[in-house]
């Protein structure tokens, strides 16, 4: 079971037991913030005889003294029948007021430790800090998971608002989270009696009678030398029982003192069990210092927060998670579909498939590809695979290859469906592993692998015609995929630019509408955003998205990109038609590996083109002035250099450290950027070797030709763009 | 249950019989005050002329970590390793009745012997020696105040 599944489960089920722990644990954080401004605390350096000493001048039968761990002073005493409990002022033994151990109805701490079930509930609620422990050891797993290591750790949290607000509680209270379900485990160890604090016997010691009066408390030596701060209680010796002793409790034991002669007659260390459970007690309860009973109060409350973000997360998951309808049973299906998906959107094509093959007749089971198997009744079976970044495998599919590599052949074909972009250099790269392997493997085809570009739905179809030529059965392959949750978004400004070759440009800015808090939350209308992320536009008569970099944060307060007209583009032609105020249906894809990690180090930006769309939008938020310099390539400075206005105003605000612009076509306009690098070479050897991070966008030829550049100039280093790239410090956003 | 057996329990009863006539049942009634805490530990136990301790009666609250409050008996029966054997139950909430019955020999009533409660409560202050009763036949039937928690305490002979 992975954690995800374990923290998801256990937060689902138990963790709703947790909120009430937490909301009680959160109740009781008040009795010691009240408690420290009921009395003042003793001088941790005053010595108990002296203590003793103004008590017993004013509280007569004064039977014992405790010195809270709030460090004010109480005296038990008699008053004729009538117990009491007073707190005293340690300066002058002062009477200040009644002390009670708690303000709070008993049965809030009884729900807090036992669910008001007794013993029985005892053991529930010690299962629940277990639980909680556990929660907080999966979720610190998956929160460096999803950060991407502890250096990450306090970067930008992306996602839906209940994701953010999960993640970012998380980072905050984990720890105390953490350490206040190990300390009730601490101490419900001892309460339901699997640890002994303390097995020894009281030693049996009696005052010495001698005939002579009592010695005062404040001759006794052992409380002379004994400063307050190190007093747990004192009792003194009863007036009825001649042999009585003193009885001093300290944070290192307990002594017994003669009342007569003031000798110390006995002497027990506190165990190490005890010593564990007392520092167990102190920080779980806050009961020392109030500011920490403050800090548990609020982590105590934010398992509610927890536990409700969770459930959103949960719910959001749930409906986004990929949901086959009409599976058969898979020892009864005689077509069997694996898929390995990135985004989601594979599995929409592995429902159409389903669909029409259901449709024929066949039994048809759809399931991961991790799960791959074949069954007695299994008489084909589809492949349909996703490749994700540069030819990995999904990452739930991740362990399938080695899984099918590991299978012996059987008879039943296995045909294998790629899903790729082939502006990256391997194309289905995962889908071809797959193939070979299986082919290897000795399993016969249906089909040849083919490859689906761009989630094209007309070559998606045309494989349906060669796949029912296969089957010899009627079958087609209508495709229409399933887009998240759109915002209409308004133009609001355009910038345009001639472009370069007619190919007009331009920047397109637009406003979102208001959404309520609650759309937020459950993940509806436009996701949270930065710059460098990417908007998914479904442009009218397609169904197939096409994704913009972000020019924009969400902190900007409008959505921004730069669109070049593409020759015959269905959505370039779209955007560079809208007049002011028309509108289009987006989404947000979080782009999360080309985002800006929180850090003071330099930043190396380097665009082409509308390739700057996403650099700018960097920039523009670099409101804490740390050094970024941009290297800018485009071919005429009076027809494609977009933001160039704005760029040179960050440039003089100092939000751009340094700015170097070359155009290649123009005389002398410097060339390509990767010239520019090249000329520069000693100065992009300096800011790598302090630290800078860099960020490449625009086509991928160019890409290409800045990675070699930069190769060759990083040469001396030992560092090449692969090294920087495994370091996190190297991104690229291509098209 | 079958015939034999019930024979064989009637024969056992009446051959244990003769052993109980020098002993009597002693019956210890404790009524707690409402003192608005949890469930009282209570520790009802026997001391002999010296003050020492003779033997355990009945001990309220089962949790060992909370024994050491019932200071008294706690010290006093540290070398009886059998005082917890068979004479324990549950703790006593406010307010409530703890009625015990223990066996005791003829020859301790009337000779010196005290019955002695300590009692502790959560977060309350610890109290030994809560009762004294001196085990006389004068004080049977005699309700007697507690210092702390219990309302009043009185024993019964049969």
């Amino acid at each position: 079971m992975s954690w995800k599944v374990i923290h998801r489960w256990l937060g689902l089920t138990v963790g709703t037991l947790a909120v009430v722990l937490g909301i009680t644990g959160s109740v009781l954080a008040i009795d010691p913030v009240q408690q420290a401004w009921q009395a003042p605390a003793a001088p941790g350096d005053l010595p108990v005889a002296t203590l003793v000493e103004r008590v017993t001048r004013t509280v007569p039968g004064a039977e014992e003294i405790r010195h809270l761990p709030s460090g004010a002073i109480v005296v038990f005493s008699f008053a004729g029948d009538q117990p009491q409990a007073q707190y005293v002022d340690p300066a002058d033994g002062r009477v200040l007021g009644a002390w009670q151990a708690s303000a709070l109805p008993r049965w809030v701490k009884n729900l807090h430790r036992s669910l008001l079930l007794g013993d029985a509930g005892r053991w529930g609620a010690a299962s629940i800090a277990l639980v909680m422990g556990v929660l907080c050891v999966s979720a610190l797993v998956l929160l460096l998971r999803r950060m991407g290591g502890w250096r990450q750790l306090a970067a930008r949290v992306r996602g839906s608002l209940a994701q953010r607000i999960h993640v970012v509680a998380g980072r905050v209270v984990l720890a105390v989270l953490c350490l206040t379900s190990l300390t009730a485990l601490t101490m419900s160890a001892s309460t339901l009696g699997l640890v002994e604090l303390d097995t020894r016997a009281e030693p049996e010691v009696l005052s010495v009678l001698t005939g002579q009066p009592d010695l005062p408390g404040a001759q006794l030596a052992a409380l002379q030398s004994l400063a307050v701060q190190d007093l747990r209680k004192l009792n003194f010796p009863g007036p009825t029982d001649p042999e009585d002793t003193w009885n001093v409790a300290t944070a290192q034991g307990q002594g017994w003192i003669d009342r007569y002669s003031g000798q110390m007659l006995a002497w027990q260390d506190a165990t190490l069990a005890q010593r564990v459970y007392d520092w167990a007690v102190v920080l779980h309860t806050g009961e020392a210092s109030w500011p920490w009973a403050v800090v548990l109060g609020l982590v105590g409350a934010s398992v509610l927060l927890f536990w409700l973000s969770g459930v959103v997360i949960w719910w959001q998951a749930r409906s986004q998670a990929p949901h086959i309808t009409g599976n058969s049973p898979l020892a009864q299906a005689d077509v069997l579909i694996f898929v390995a998906s990135e985004g989601g959107s594979t599995w929409g094509f592995a429902q159409t498939l389903q669909d029409a093959l259901s449709q024929g007749g066949h039994r048809v089971y759809t399931s991961a590809l991790e799960n791959f198997e074949t069954t007695a009744a299994t008489r084909q079976v589809f492949v349909l695979a996703a490749t994700y970044g540069e030819g990995q495998a999904p990452a739930h599919a991740s362990r399938a290859l080695e899984h099918i590599a590991r299978l012996s052949a059987s008879a039943v074909p296995v045909t294998v469906l790629g899903f790729g972009d082939r502006q990256f250099p391997a194309f289905c790269a995962f889908a071809v592993a797959l193939d070979q392997t299986l082919r290897a493997q000795g399993w016969p085809a249906l089909l040849p692998l083919e490859c689906i570009h761009q989630q094209s739905g007309q070559q998606f179809a045309l494989w349906g015609v060669a796949l029912a030529q296969a089957l010899g059965e009627p079958l087609v392959l209508e495709h229409v995929p399933r887009v998240p949750p759109t915002a209409t978004l308004t133009l609001m400004a355009r910038q345009d630019y001639p472009g370069v070759t007619g190919q007009a440009t331009a920047i397109l800015r637009f406003a979102w509408p208001a959404q309520g808090p609650g759309a937020r939350l459950r993940g509806h209308g436009l996701a949270r955003f930065a710059a460098g992320d990417l908007l998914g536009i479904v442009p009218p008569g397609s169904a197939v998205p096409r994704y913009y970099s972000l020019a924009s944060g969400w902190e900007d307060g409008f959505v921004e990109i730069c669109v070049r007209q593409m020759p015959g583009g269905l959505c370039s032609t779209h955007l560079l038609g809208l007049q002011m105020g028309d509108s289009i249906t987006a989404f947000v894809r979080s782009n999360p590996g080309f985002a800006l990690p929180r850090t003071r180090r330099p930043v190396l930006l380097i665009g082409a083109g509308t390739g700057v769309a996403p650099l700018a939008g960097f920039i523009r938020r670099n409101d804490r002035r740390r050094p970024m310099h941009l290297y800018f390539g485009g071919r005429d400075p009076a027809r494609d250099f977009y933001f160039g206005p704005d760029i040179q105003r960050w440039l003089g605000e100092g939000r751009l450290a340094t700015l170097e612009t070359v155009f290649s076509r123009v005389p002398d306009g410097g060339g390509y950027v990767q010239d520019a690098l090249r000329r520069d070479a000693e100065r992009v050897r300096g800011l790598v070797a302090q630290g800078a991070i860099v960020r490449v966008c625009g086509s991928r030829a160019m890409a290409q030709g800045v990675a070699e550049t930069l190769d060759m100039v990083l040469a001396p280093l030992q560092l090449s763009v692969s090294t920087l790239k495994a370091k996190e410090r190297y991104a690229e956003d291509v098209f | 249950m079958s015939k034999p057996l019930l024979t064989i329990l009637a024969t056992a009863c009446a051959l244990a019989l003769p052993a109980l006539a020098h002993s009597r049942p002693l019956t210890l009634t404790a009524q707690l005050k409402n003192y608005g805490g949890d469930g009282a530990y209570l520790a009802a136990y026997l001391t002999d002329a010296k003050g020492a301790y003779v033997r355990t009666l009945w001990v309220a609250g089962g949790k060992a970590k909370y024994h050491k409050h019932l200071s008294d008996w706690s010290r006093l029966s540290a070398g009886d390793a059998k005082r917890l054997d068979g004479v324990t139950g549950a703790s006593v909430g406010a307010g409530r009745t703890l009625k015990v019955t223990a066996d005791l020999a003829d020859a301790l009533i009337d000779a010196g012997y005290e019955i002695r409660i300590d009692a502790a409560v959560e977060d309350m202050r610890d109290s030994p020696s809560e009762v004294r009763i001196p085990l006389s036949k004068a004080n049977v039937g005699k309700p007697q105040a507690g210092k702390q928690y219990i309302q009043s305490v009185t024993f019964q002979l049969q």
